[in-house]
């Protein structure tokens, strides 16, 4: 399976956003660290994929038609035994009935606790392929705080960039906690950098949350957008 | 840049034959002002009025059109209404005239039929390999050559600062504060819709103009922001770029990926990408001036560890609370600078030796406020002095003293006197002649260190 296959693939079937799995696929092939995703089809095989990968789980709904998840309550985390698993496929397949009745999930293991962040592409009208680094959860909802630079940028950029924003405090540490392995999270922002500008078809890519530990970072959730067209170059 | 869209603007900064096309006489009228301008402006050149029924101007022979002017046209300046300035433009490159300025506007900004109007202009403009200034432009200076195009007469001396700017009025604001400041300006250059020439080819023409050190630019938007930032790495690297962007609030969200709502602006994408690309950014017109007149005077800063000397309190803490913030550093004095501080005001001063250096009343004397700034300029820890010193009836600024003092150690020294204007040009000119930019707020001394330290710490770093 390369980049491209992907791309092609949602394209023949109209669509620009791919799913969880075709953007974490994409990251495996760019390097970029992500928990795995298990497509499954009912509850059953949910709760034995559950098995094999290890409690606790997330849950999440895979549709082609449903882009944000958490919006139809279609996200269960910290699932921790196998009834739990095929409980929420149920509970999930009621509540999404009618927009996609025909709506799988995928399964993944829990990341390990850590610092919030994340790590973001757009496309801007004026700047073309930008990235875009910060905190998650309440600290960008509310605060903003968000440190931009345009793409391509080098790790030296997204270091700079990391250091720029307001919660800095936060990722390096503090009472005692442990800081984030920083020098990783620049690595994986320049991947994706990299990523987008060996593929100008990328036209977003929202990695959100990706979980930052002192040991490296990885993504727990991943949304991509290609463009309508193969190619579309840079300005 | 382009080898021809540069040459083409050398033809539109440096002309020798201008024709101002619907020049009148009355001054209520563009046409008047701009020849006006030209003609009382000093120009080294030719300028032709265009008028079709005028006979002469301010006594000067009119021309019934361009055809019948003499000789090759370099520049026409277009002082007619929208529609008349696309016919005059056709005009123009039937004859070869190597660029166009129009002052006019009513195309893109006014809606869909003022946008199919500027594609004609555009279009005609092209059809002839035209340079096109503006349309929807103030007009512009180049002070080499004494060439004053702007329909707001103006009389500005001769610096190195060139101005770049997509509003008139904020250009207008920034020069008369550069008047205010005692800074001399290079060139400057009314965009206006950017209709063939951009941001980028200005900003790359600049970088190449040897009358220009310094390049200020008001930017309210541009989509072409993407080939300014790589413009601007490359001009930043040999001048500094000190930029001012307006339009704030978060009025259009960029980021809306994560379901954010208005987490982003595009105020922060200006800032965050110009940043990264060594532009360093205003936060208001008096921010952009202070900074421009510092970079024009000031040698590079070795380092961004900086030296305050006072003999009040209050300026200096609002200068380290805001050099703080910006990066800078305020280094204890070294052993041997105290040892030079006690021989100078005693063994056992009244006042705490430390930085900033706050002398009170023992710094009140001239000479002794000149050997403190000598003491500290000494210091290998400070690459930079900020001299700050409060206008007095009876006893006379020391700029002398701090001259000397810059001249002995020979780094970058920044004064700051509590005063008005009024009642310290002279020293202004004095010290500006010297080197020293002259401020009258600790906060405008702050923003002319601020962009010094950026740009010595960024000038020259261009990424792989």
């Amino acid at each position: 399976m390369s980049i491209n296959i992907i791309m092609e693939g949602a394209r023949s079937e109209g669509r620009q956003v791919l799913t969880e799995d075709e953007s974490k696929q994409i990251l495996a092939l760019a390097g970029i660290p992500s928990t795995p995703c298990r497509v499954v089809e009912s509850p059953g095989e949910a709760a034995r994929a559950a098995g094999e990968m290890g409690f606790p789980v997330a849950l999440k709904v895979r549709s082609t038609i449903i882009t944000h998840k958490s919006d139809v309550g279609g996200v269960y985390l910290n699932l921790d035994c196998p009834e739990q698993v095929s409980r929420a496929f149920n509970d999930m397949r009621e509540k999404v009935r009618g927009l996609d009745p025909g709506a799988g999930a995928t399964v993944q293991p829990m990341a390990p606790p850590g610092v919030e962040v994340i790590i973001g592409m757009t496309t801007d009208s004026h700047f073309g392929p930008v990235m875009a680094f910060g905190l998650g959860g309440a600290a960008v909802e509310v605060l903003g705080d968000l440190s931009f630079r345009m793409a391509p940028i080098t790790t030296a950029d997204a270091l700079e960039m990391i250091h720029s924003i307001k919660g800095i405090a936060l990722l390096k540490g503090y009472r005692g906690r442990p800081g984030a392995d920083l020098t990783g999270l620049a690595d994986m922002l320049a991947k994706v950098s990299q990523l987008v500008t060996s593929y100008p078809g990328i036209r977003e890519i929202d990695l959100n949350p990706v979980i930052a530990h002192p040991g490296g970072s990885l993504a727990a959730d991943a949304r991509i957008v290609i463009s309508e067209y193969r190619s579309q170059t840079l300005r | 840049m382009q080898e021809k869209v540069f040459e083409h603007l050398s033809s539109v900064f440096y002309p020798e034959r201008v024709a101002v096309i619907g020049a009148t006489d009355s001054p209520d009228r563009v046409g008047f002002n701009v020849f006006q301008s030209i003609l009382e402006g000093g120009f080294t050149g030719r300028v032709y009025p265009v008028h079709p029924r005028h006979e002469s101007i301010l006594g000067q022979p009119v021309y019934k059109s361009i055809g019948e002017v003499p000789g090759p046209v370099d520049l026409a300046v277009i002082c007619l209404n929208q529609h008349a300035t696309v016919q005059a433009v056709e005009s123009c490159g039937r004859l070869g005239v190597k660029g166009v300025l129009c002052h006019a506007g009513g195309y893109r900004e006014m809606g869909d039929e003022g946008r199919e109007l500027e594609m004609r202009l555009i279009a005609t403009a092209q059809k002839y390999a035209m340079v096109l200034v503006g349309p929807n432009s103030l007009g512009l200076i180049n002070n080499e050559g004494n060439f004053y195009s702007t329909f707001y007469p103006l009389q500005i001396p001769k610096g190195s600062v060139s101005l770049i700017s997509q509003s008139g009025g904020m250009g207008l604001t920034i020069i008369h504060k550069a008047l205010d400041e005692g800074m001399g300006i290079n060139k400057f250059i009314g965009v206006g819709n950017c209709s063939t020439v951009g941001f980028a080819d200005y900003l790359e023409y600049l970088g190449e103009d040897s009358g220009t050190s310094v390049i200020a630019v008001f930017m309210e938007g541009t989509a072409d922001a993407r080939r300014f930032a790589l413009a601007a790495e490359k001009v930043a690297a040999k001048k500094p770029v000190v930029l001012l962007k307006a339009g704030r609030s978060p009025v259009s969200d960029y980021f809306t990926v994560t379901h954010t709502g208005s987490a982003a602006g595009s105020y922060r994408l200006y800032r965050d990408i110009f940043s990264q690309f060594g532009v360093y950014m205003a936060d208001s017109a008096h921010d952009l001036v202070a900074a421009c007149k510092g970079l024009s005077l000031l040698a590079p800063a070795r380092s961004n560890r900086i030296g305050i000397l006072t003999h009040t309190a209050g300026p200096s803490i609002v200068m380290a609370d805001q050099l703080s913030e910006k990066g800078c550093v305020i280094p204890p004095l070294q052993e041997s600078t105290i040892s030079r501080v006690k021989e100078i005001i005693g063994e056992d001063p009244p006042v705490v030796l430390k930085n900033p250096l706050d002398a009170a009343g023992l710094g009140f004397a001239r000479e002794t406020f000149g050997w403190l700034a000598g003491a500290m300029l000494e210091d290998p820890g400070i690459d930079l002095l900020v001299a700050v010193y409060c206008l007095h009836k009876n006893w006379g600024l020391p700029s002398r003293e701090i001259i000397e003092a810059q001249r002995q150690y020979g780094k970058p020294v920044v004064a700051c006197y509590a005063s008005h204007w009024e009642g310290c040009r002279d020293d202004r000119n004095i010290l500006q002649n010297a080197g020293i930019p002259l401020y009258t707020t600790p906060e405008d001394a702050c923003a002319a260190v601020a962009a010094l330290v950026h740009h010595s710490k960024r000038g020259g770093r261009i990424r792989p």
